[in-house]
């Protein structure tokens, strides 16, 4: 492989596997922030039905 | 403007200085930086190289001082912060030891050798990987964050080692060329390598704290979502 062949191939699974973290992460981010705000739906629900 | 919107504004602004800092960072490292007198172009590979351990360093202090605060205070905002910086410590571990090997090929002829530094780093990865999974292993929540601190802080001893086991041991390895003691970096190292460099880290770090909020993030949220499962089970 020639030089130029070795900094691309650490460029790019370096800077491809931050990317898919990010991505995964996020999705992580986006799950939890909507089962959070389902629970909170849930529970203000809860609430009023007492009340 | 609300407090949420304000977080978000600043989370857009974080992420976009920091996309920003790495563009400048790449065309610098590969168009504007010259090529290493002797390695030649695969010297490149430095400006990922040595931000990406820096980075994993900083992280396992943070995992270092979340889990000496957990088993002191016992606060649960403690031990989210360890956790979280863990996760990217493995990360950027990871990434370090796959430069490291692409690196090494073209230079050393070999993808991997048993060298000092490289096992302990190699080691260093498989601590924070079994702290990982200790988490997911023991089912009590408040005994998984304990014993994970324990070995958090237990784990971050390897740094020193790795550290200085250029100078205790003959390695494959360089020593360092910027962070020496007997010389300042400017007379060591081109300066446009060195600004190259500062950039990177510069960018890496921008990064990783921007990752570090939204890992710490989930991890509140993933806390809250247990808390109100077990309040509506009660």
């Amino acid at each position: 492989m020639a030089p130029w062949g070795f900094v691309a191939l650490a460029y790019g699974l370096v800077w491809g596997t931050i990317v898919i973290y990010l991505i995964a992460l996020k999705r992580r981010y986006a799950k939890a922030a909507a089962e959070l705000q389902r629970l909170e739906t849930a529970e203000a629900r809860q609430n009023d039905d007492k009340k | 403007m609300d407090q949420a919107a304000a977080l978000k504004k600043r989370k857009g602004i974080h992420g976009a200085l920091a996309l920003v800092v790495i563009a400048v960072a790449l065309y610098w490292g590969l168009v504007i930086a010259p090529p290493d007198g002797y390695q030649g172009e695969v010297q490149r590979i430095m400006y990922l190289h040595l931000p990406s351990i820096l980075i994993a360093y900083l992280s396992y202090f943070l995992v270092f001082i979340g889990s000496a605060m957990y088993l002191w205070k016992r606060e649960k905002r403690d031990d989210l912060l360890a956790h979280a910086a863990a996760e990217l410590g493995v990360l950027f571990t990871a990434l370090t030891i796959v430069e490291g090997s692409i690196w090494g090929r073209p230079t050393w002829g070999v993808w991997w050798t048993w060298d000092a530094r490289l096992t302990l780093t190699a080691i260093l990865l498989l601590i924070y990987t079994g702290y990982l999974m200790l988490r997911s292993l023991i089912e009590d929540q408040s005994r998984a964050a304990s014993a994970a601190a324990v070995l958090g802080i237990i784990g971050f001893l390897d740094i020193p080692l790795i550290h200085m086991s250029v100078y205790w041991w003959r390695t494959l390895h360089q020593p360092p060329s910027i962070l020496r003691p007997d010389k300042a970096p400017w007379d060591n190292v081109d300066p446009s390598m060195l600004i190259a460099l500062t950039i990177s880290f510069a960018g890496f770090l921008l990064l990783y704290f921007y990752l570090l909020a939204l890992r710490y993030r989930v991890g509140e949220m993933r806390e809250m979502i247990k808390m109100r499962r077990l309040e509506g089970d009660a």
